[in-house]
């Protein structure tokens, strides 16, 4: 009965109800959505950064890991791949060759990576294949080939079918020399990527090194987001002697980001709640004032003052839900609607670049976060009615009902 | 039987400044059954006094005993379920909970006594009846006039099985008709159940059908009359 007591005295003033019930629907839409995208732009990041190099997870040797020199490779990487590839969750499985070498053009010349691989096995694990823009993804009539980002052509000044000249040290510590003709050219949401990044076939390297088929690096990728934790902790344990590290410990800084990310969302909720408190505190108080001479006679009655006290937190969380819930509710709905057809930030691509994100923004918000904004809400309320129930509580019900 | 009595009671407003003896050095007893009027002029002290019955303040100095229990010594919290299970109020009118219904207002009062809901139904039902509004039960105030209000709150005032009534100037915002229908209400229930009334007033009407007038001059009482007539057989 207190429960009905206090919604039916919320809707006494539907006019200031449905103003302050709006500022919250408002305020907190908006905070939703803005929360939205910027977890989009996090999922881009996050999603840009496994698609284009990382994959779900890398087995390395020990050391290669700390100095990435040629001759850490990985022991015995066959039987490795072959024990992978019984896995069940695997979608994509590569073995890469990385050599840090230079590359030069008659013009310009530059630091880069260079990723030996298997052109058909590495289009199973990145998406390299997909963002070119010019040229193609080897097969070329071309030979020996090499796919060069965008940002790197422009820098030595190179287009398609120019030669470039890669250097680096052989296991003996001898500088090669190799031309290769550009076969195509990538552009990716990180413009770092495009400069520093080169590929070619690993069959060219082996010849270049003179050596037998080996692996730096290999890389996979699973079904799905969900399976990385479980698979990683499998290979972990089947692979002891090697080092096997998921996305987040390849990305120590997005994994970073990504912990932060939901204490920075929440925060920034909070900071719309904590604006929103002082109105929903504003209306309340009216509501009480305007209630005097019927609190007193509650009072006088025989209603406790804990009771008094409890029917403004609830009327007052109940205001506060019903404009956070058609918050939540609008912002769902905004969330959704924008989330399929996707920001077009072109715009500002060249910024976006710096800092890995799709120039097509999604704005997504995991579910856990709505259960999380309805306890704010609500602790928010209980905030906002403390002041109105102690003066509520206050009140001498003598004098009270006879306040007109 | 003696249901109230007050011994050498006073209440002294702005005891620092300038100290007004609202009631002062009284002394008085109310029996069970009484119908009583307590009169006179605006600040002589009747709403003081009232208060100080049904323990919504605190007297200055002296001793209210209801029941044989001194209540002047109550703390806060104390008065509140004093108040709860010994006295019905009736206020002025608008006295209802403007959001609930009329069976809902008589209701409210036995929540706060943790009467479990059937009971409660039972009773809001059959103490509208007993005051002729069982056809309006589910009525906002806003939907009654004056006059049913005040029998709701009479209703309300009852279904919490009060020590007395206590009725503060019940018939002021009433015409005559809907006064008067009320008091006929009042008198019977004090008649046929010996419910103790006890009511602050003006009105000529309620004065006339007092079985007992105190009058109150600067917070003494000046006279105190009971008609023997008008007293209920039973008493």
């Amino acid at each position: 009965m207190l429960f009905i007591l206090a919604w039916r005295n919320i809707w006494r003033n539907k006019k200031r109800s449905a103003i302050i019930i709006a500022a919250i629907t408002a305020g907190l839409s908006c905070g939703l959505f803005a929360s939205a995208v910027m977890y989009g732009m996090y999922e881009s990041l996050i999603n840009s950064t496994i698609d284009r190099e990382l994959g779900h997870i890398q087995i390395h040797s020990l050391k290669f890991e700390d100095e990435k020199i040629l001759s850490d490779t990985i022991p015995e990487f066959k039987s490795v791949l072959n024990e992978i590839k019984l896995l069940p969750e695997i979608s994509g499985l590569s073995s890469r060759v990385i050599i840090e070498g230079m590359c030069s053009s008659p013009t310009s010349s530059s630091g880069v990576r260079i990723a030996g691989i298997n052109p058909e096995e590495e289009s199973k694990v990145t998406t390299i294949r997909n963002l070119i823009i010019e040229g193609n993804y080897f097969n070329t009539d071309l030979s020996p080939e090499v796919v060069i980002g965008k940002k790197l052509a422009e820098k030595l000044d190179v287009k398609l079918k120019s030669k470039i000249v890669l250097s680096f040290q052989d296991f003996e510590g001898n500088i090669v020399y190799a031309a290769f003709r550009v076969a195509g050219i990538y552009r990716t949401e990180s413009s770092l990527f495009d400069q520093s990044v080169i590929f070619v076939n690993q069959n060219e390297l082996y010849g270049l090194l003179n050596s037998k088929e080996f692996s730096h690096e290999i890389v996979l990728r699973l079904n799905s987001f969900e399976q990385v934790d479980s698979v990683f902790t499998k290979l972990s344990k089947q692979f002891p002697m090697l080092s096997v590290k998921d996305w987040k410990l390849l990305a120590p800084e997005i994994k970073i980001y990504y912990e932060i990310l939901d204490i920075q969302l929440y925060f920034f909720m909070g900071i719309i709640l904590f604006a929103l408190l002082f109105g929903i505190t504003n209306t309340m108080l009216m509501s009480v004032i305007e209630r005097i001479r019927e609190i007193g006679i509650l009072i006088a009655l025989g209603m406790k003052r804990s009771k008094i006290f409890l029917m403004i937190i609830i009327e007052t969380i109940a205001l506060s839900l019903v404009g956070g819930f058609a918050g939540l509710i609008v912002g769902v709905i905004i969330i959704g609607i924008v989330g399929s057809t996707g920001i077009n930030l072109s715009a500002f691509t060249e910024g976006l670049s710096q800092f890995s994100i799709a120039t097509v923004l999604y704005p997504v918000l995991p579910l856990s976060f709505y259960p999380v904004i309805t306890l704010m809400i609500i602790f928010s309320a209980i905030i906002a009615a403390i002041y109105p129930a102690i003066k509520a509580i206050k009140l001498k019900p003598a004098t009270a009902i006879r306040t007109y | 039987m003696k249901l109230i009595e007050l011994t050498e009671v006073s209440k002294i407003y702005d005891e620092t400044i300038v100290p007004v003896r609202a009631v002062d050095n009284v002394n008085l007893q109310i029996d069970k059954g009484e119908f009583t009027a307590i009169v006179g002029p605006s600040g002589s002290g009747k709403t003081t006094l009232l208060n100080l019955i049904g323990g919504l303040d605190k007297p200055t100095a002296g001793k209210i005993f209801v029941d044989g229990t001194d209540i002047s010594t109550y703390k806060e919290d104390e008065l509140i379920n004093f108040r709860l299970h010994h006295i019905g109020f009736v206020f002025q009118a608008y006295n209802l909970i403007p959001v609930f219904t009329a069976k809902e207002n008589v209701e409210f009062i036995m929540l706060l006594q943790n009467i479990s809901r059937d009971e409660r139904e039972k009773r809001a039902i059959d103490f509208l009846d007993a005051v002729g509004l069982k056809d309006r039960i589910n009525n906002f105030p806003t939907e009654l006039s004056g006059g049913q209000q005040q029998r709701v709150a009479v209703a309300r005032a009852l279904a919490s099985t009060p020590s007395f009534v206590l009725a503060d100037e019940p018939t002021a915002n009433l015409d005559s008709v809907s006064a008067e229908s009320l008091l006929d209400l009042m008198e019977e229930l004090n008649f046929k159940h010996n419910m103790t009334f006890i009511f602050s007033t003006h009105d000529e009407k309620v004065i006339r059908r007092a079985h007992r007038i105190i009058q109150l001059r600067d917070g003494k009482i000046e006279k105190d009359i009971t008609s023997k007539s008008n007293y209920p057989i039973n008493s």
